[in-house]
């Protein structure tokens, strides 16, 4: 027989909800009405000082031959897919490193590999830009100086898209880190003991014990990253502009460029819609294999 | 009585105009701060405010809310601005900018006498920019710009070359066998040519190799025509054979760190490059020189401007304070102290130095052909500017050819027609 919801009294069950308010109108006010608004406009044609004229999926239908467009579609594919599988590994491997607080020096470490998560992707774009840079770029300088030719970081479309890959994996990972560790941290030290007392190798201990009780907090750090990894922008701009040509184009870019360089902003909300659909969906298939058991408890 | 109440009423009719005309001396000395919206090339926001500083000293009512934007994120704050009904009070607008924004600026006319007599004081490029397909005035011209080449001289004197001279009549080919013996003389130099990464920098090579964007009616696009497709192709030849660095269109490093480091002999910029490079350039001499011959000589003539918006808020003191800004004045010292070419064609402006440099760029300017600005001009060239770039360095990749590229800009551009 199905338990009987207990009622709270009055204040139980209006104090959380006003608390929750702030944070709801916010919401509601910066995301939902925006989002409803962009999926409006996606059905006009519409320049920023022009009246909006609705042209019904006409713009869908334009995206669909749209070769630029499935360009961007598929570098943010790749960029995502790269950057995620990067950023679970490295961060999960720091965290493994630095969970225990018993080594020296850790705590300087975490706040090392999180500090760049805490700095402006542009600052950290434009950084990268003077290292990797084909002719004033300081590894190419090193690399000249030992008699070499110099490396095309970012003038060569493959290694372009490798090097955005690599530093949005290295100014990143700091941040799952922590996440990891929190997860890390929360599982009950009993069971490594047993683990140890059963003769476990820490290989083993990894797949069989943290792994499978680390699986909530993986699937948040998947999530996270790829949403992030979908909506990249700044860090990729300031350091290729998207180049050379379009190898590390996104569509975050292609939006801004036909929005507020076309002025075409009905058919930019039209490509921002299809972006928050392939969001929605990769997230929606995370949480489907991931599985319903999320937990230890 | 009678006369009691005349007296009266005159008596009180003189109170009333005196409190009105109090009320009115007081409004008009109400403070008013104008948002001004600036982007720099070097360093004109502080000049600016230098060069006005008399006229706030005049107008202590007027005070000035100064906001320096990066241009990268200029227009597109703008734009937003003027969008959400709450645009600055004055900006700083170049020639591209007003080809998108200038019907959302407040006309010149209804704030001064004469705006024929305005009109007359600037050049007849820098006019043709500010006015909108109506012939309305709705921004004044501050300074001139144009694009053009600087080189760095003691590159080209070690190599035995008088630049300065040869310049005076060379041809592309012959710019290009000067490069190529530069590089051989000087270890250090390792390209002849930077150009900036953009396709306005790009139109200074296809208008000189007879190039150009549009029909000549401006009714469509024609990017695919003989003089553009050799510009492109002489801009691949360059790359593919190392005179150009692939660094810069390729890899977005910017061409005037390429050249203050002394690694290039030549770079297509413009007049601003002038105030950057006289504070940065330490280690060579550097001068511009006259832009080698194609099909035709040729720069590419642009602007900078000073603007208010319809929706401004302190519209009238606005448009004081850029009649003032734009007087012969106010516009010679600002020139003077940004280094930069003034737009009044009654300018004398007495330069500290470089006054050979931009006599250069005048000179290349008056051989530019008119349909050049017009070009530049249209929104639709600058709807697909970026397109054009991204064209451009496909064919630079060896992803496609030069036919391809026009062929794409030109079906492009045809969707906003």
């Amino acid at each position: 027989m199905k338990p009987k919801r207990q009622k709270g009294n009055f204040h139980q069950t209006i104090t959380p909800l006003l608390f929750l308010l702030p944070n709801m109108v916010i919401f509601v006010l910066f995301i939902i009405v925006p989002a409803f608004q962009g999926l409006r406009m996606s059905f006009m044609r519409w320049g920023i000082f022009t009246d909006p004229k609705f042209v019904g999926i006409a713009n869908f239908k334009e995206l669909l031959g749209d070769s630029v467009f499935w360009v961007t579609f598929r570098n943010t594919l790749v960029y995502s897919v790269s950057v995620v599988l990067l950023l679970v590994v490295v961060s999960l491997i720091l965290a493994l490193l630095l969970k225990r607080n018993s080594l020296m020096g850790e705590k300087i470490f975490r706040a090392v590999f999180y500090i760049p998560s805490l700095l402006s992707m542009i600052a950290v774009g434009i950084a990268w830009r003077f290292v990797l840079g084909d002719e004033m770029g300081v590894l190419n300088h090193v690399v000249r100086s030992f008699g070499g030719d110099g490396i095309n970081w970012l003038t060569d479309g493959r290694l372009a898209m490798t090097s955005v890959i690599l530093v949005s994996g290295w100014a990143l990972s700091g941040y799952y880190m922590v996440i990891f560790i929190s997860g890390l941290q929360a599982i009950p030290t009993d069971l490594y003991e047993a683990a140890r007392i059963d003769g476990s190798t820490p290989w083993k201990t990894f797949w069989l014990v943290t792994l499978p009780l680390l699986k909530s907090t993986v699937l948040v750090v998947v999530v996270l990253s790829t949403i992030a990894s979908f909506k990249a922008y700044e860090l990729i701009f300031a350091m290729t502009k998207g180049g050379p040509g379009y190898a590390t184009k996104f569509i975050v870019q292609q939006v801004y460029q036909v929005a507020f360089m076309e002025d075409r902003m009905g058919y930019a909300s039209a490509m921002s819609i299809v972006l928050m659909v392939v969001i929605g969906v990769f997230t929606a298939m995370q949480f489907v294999f991931s599985g319903k058991d999320q937990g230890y408890e | 009585m009678k006369k009691l109440v005349l007296v009266l009423s005159v008596l009180l009719l003189a109170t009333i105009q005196l409190f009105a005309a109090g009320a009115q001396e007081k409004a008009s000395q109400e403070e008013v701060t104008l948002s001004v919206m600036w982007f720099n090339d070097a360093n004109e926001s502080d000049v600016f405010m230098d060069t006005i500083a008399d006229y706030l000293a005049e107008n202590p009512h007027v005070k000035i809310d100064m906001q320096v934007v990066a241009f990268s994120d200029y227009e597109q704050k703008l734009k937003l601005m003027i969008s959400g009904g709450n645009p600055p009070d004055v900006a700083r607008v170049t020639n591209n900018h007003l080809a998108a924004l200038i019907s959302s600026l407040e006309p010149i006319e209804g704030y001064v006498d004469d705006v024929k007599a305005v009109e007359t004081q600037f050049m007849p490029a820098s006019v043709a920019f500010a006015k909108d397909d109506k012939g309305i005035l709705r921004a004044y011209p501050t300074e001139a710009t144009a694009n053009g080449m600087i080189v760095n001289k003691t590159a080209f004197d070690n190599a035995g070359i008088d630049v300065a001279k040869l310049s005076e009549t060379w041809t592309w080919d012959q710019w290009e066998e000067a490069a190529r013996k530069v590089i051989a003389a000087n270890d250090k130099i390792k390209y002849g040519l930077a150009v900036d990464f953009t396709p306005h920098r790009f139109s200074t090579l296809m208008f000189q190799m007879g190039g150009r964007f549009m029909n000549s009616e401006q009714s469509a696009m024609q990017f695919n025509n003989p003089g553009t497709l050799a510009a492109i192709e002489m801009f691949k030849r360059y790359h593919d054979t190392g005179l150009i660095p692939k660094s810069v269109w390729l890899g977005s490093e910017n061409p005037a760190e390429l050249f203050q480091a002394g690694i290039v002999a030549s770079h297509i910029g413009g007049s601003w490059n002038i105030n950057t490079y006289n504070q940065n350039v330490k280690d060579f001499e550097w001068i511009v020189v006259h832009n080698p011959k194609g099909a035709i000589v040729s720069s590419v003539p642009g602007g900078k401007f000073i603007a208010s918006f319809k929706d401004s808020k302190n519209k009238e003191e606005a448009q004081r304070l850029m009649a003032v800004f734009s007087d012969k004045t106010h516009n010679e010292q600002y020139c003077r102290d940004t280094f930069n070419l003034s737009a009044r064609v009654d300018s004398e402006v007495q330069y500290p130095s470089n006054s050979e440099d931009f006599a250069r760029f005048q000179i290349d300017l008056t051989k530019t052909p008119a349909f050049t600005a017009n070009e530049w001009k249209h929104p639709v060239v600058n709807k697909v500017s970026t397109y054009i770039r991204e064209q451009v360095v496909e064919v630079l990749i060896g992803n496609i050819s030069a036919q391809e590229a026009v062929k794409r800009v030109d079906e492009r551009a045809a969707t906003f027609f």
